[in-house]
């Protein structure tokens, strides 16, 4: 029995503090009958816990009420509009006139920033405990990208994409391919390097590229027909070395 | 008696220059200063002083603004200058104000004052992020709270701030709102009546706004929009 007026008690703090936590109508809280409620259970308690909550489900009463006398002055005000008509409003203004409807209300204050020692000394303090741009978001982000460059084949090798073993493998399979389709004679380049997979092409002409600076394989092109061949050479050819430079793209 | 005059003169233009420079110099974190404060730097009579200076400024188009403190007593009122006519469009967008935050601070305003005076900050970022994007509405939200035109407490419950109260001439600003409805068919671009768009709305929206002569809420005598 007991119990069941203690969570009458609970009930009406409850109510109140979730009426004060929203936006809702304060008036939905019947005080009357809530404080008929109190004046029922008052005689019963006999604990001072009990008392204490009988006092808290006032104070939380007296709390509505003082909400309901904003809410009336509130509405009481020409400032009160209908919610709904307020957000068919704002829904369907353009941004421009909401900004407008602003600046026409509105007068901006006039005033003049001054720098005050205190203001000083927080700059001084700000400015001598703050670290480095380039160790500020290390945490976050780690080191700094770099520069977009040439990667070479010691950086793949360090990026994990290729072993040293792999590498050399794959290296050995692309002059055997060129040896065998080749058969000594020059070939199209391009006809080579050809594959259904982008991926798989560019590995290719990466590789043979590597072939080619290392002297296993020669590489001309016709300045007219702009025709790239190539040959592989039995032996790892000696001589003066030249840069020729080949784009390859998807679908070329 | 000559020299008296002119001494109290002197003396009162002294005190007027001190109240302007008092007033304009910013020196908490926010604008203005309090009642108390006035009282201390020009004497008792500080109000008379303020009027003067009020009608001195009105030249330079300002004006000595009071917004009322809490318990409403003199020394909790914070004084201030500000512009006696609201910037033209122009002016305001020269000044570096985005068009979009002040849609957001307009529309903020507007659904607060509708749910009497508080709205759960939850539920004005729902409502504003169905018309701006949900970034510049999280970030709109806590900047306007840190400037004072909102006011935020511990339940995350939403009401006008101070800087809106001393900035914005609420009761203008929804009635332009209101009154702007006509302007819906040309905002989207194509011939909507607002009748038609109410028509086509639930039926108790439709009931509540339908056009019966004149727009709901817009009294011709509380707007005085400057063109």
């Amino acid at each position: 029995m007991g119990d069941r007026k203690l969570e009458d008690l609970l009930r009406v703090i409850s109510l109140c503090a979730s009426i004060q936590s929203s936006s809702a109508n304060p008036f939905e809280v019947d005080i009357m009958e809530k404080l008929q409620v109190l004046k029922k259970h008052l005689p019963d308690w006999e604990f001072l816990d009990e008392l204490l909550l009988d006092s808290e489900a006032l104070y939380e009463l007296a709390q509505i009420v003082k909400l309901q006398d904003l809410w009336l002055k509130q509405k009481a005000t020409s400032l009160y509009i209908d919610p709904l008509l307020v957000q068919l409003k704002v829904k369907l203004l353009s941004r421009q006139a909401l900004a407008e409807s602003f600046v026409k209300s509105w007068h901006p204050i006039a005033q003049l920033d001054q720098l005050s020692p205190k203001g000083l000394e927080k700059a001084f303090v700000y400015w001598r405990d703050l670290r480095p741009f380039s160790e500020r978001f290390k945490d976050q982000f780690g080191t700094y990208g770099a520069r977009p460059g040439v990667v070479d084949y010691q950086d793949l090798v360090d990026l994990g994409i290729f072993t040293q073993e792999q590498f050399d493998s794959k290296m050995n399979v692309v002059y055997d391919e060129l040896a065998l389709t080749s058969k000594g004679e020059w070939i199209d380049y391009r006809e080579f390097i050809e594959s259904s997979e982008v991926e798989k092409k560019i590995t290719r002409a990466y590789i043979l590229a590597f072939l080619i600076s290392d002297g296993m394989a020669l590489v001309k092109t016709d300045p007219l027909t702009g025709k790239i061949s190539i040959m592989p050479l039995p032996r790892r050819a000696t001589g003066e070395a030249k840069s020729v430079a080949i784009s390859v793209t998807e679908g070329t | 008696m000559e020299d008296a005059e002119k001494a109290e003169k002197a003396f009162l233009e002294r005190k007027v220059r001190k109240a302007f420079q008092t007033l304009l110099l910013q020196r908490g974190r926010n604008p203005g200063v309090k009642g108390w404060e006035l009282k201390r730097h020009l004497g008792r009579d500080y109000r008379k002083i303020l009027e003067v200076l009020s009608g001195d400024v009105r030249a330079l188009g300002l004006e000595v603004h009071e917004v009322k403190g809490v318990d409403g007593s003199d020394d909790a009122s914070r004084f201030l200058l500000r512009f006696r006519d609201p910037p033209t469009m122009t002016e305001a967008e020269t000044s570096g104000i985005r068009i979009d935050d002040l849609a957001v601070l307009a529309s903020s305003i507007a659904y607060i004052n509708s749910r009497q005076g508080r709205a759960g900050r939850r539920e004005l970022e729902q409502f504003l992020k169905e018309k701006f994007p949900k970034w510049r509405v999280d970030y709109s939200i806590e900047r306007y709270i840190k400037k004072g035109y909102l006011d935020q407490d511990e339940k995350s419950l939403l009401r006008i701030g101070w800087r809106t109260r001393a900035e914005i001439d609420e009761r203008t600003l929804m009635t332009l709102l209101l009154s702007r409805g006509s302007e819906v068919a040309t905002a989207w671009g194509f011939p909507l009546t607002f009748d038609y768009l109410v028509n086509h709305l639930p039926p108790r929206l439709s009931l509540l706004l339908h056009s019966r002569g004149e727009v709901r809420g817009v009294r011709k005598s509380d707007s005085s929009p400057r063109e």
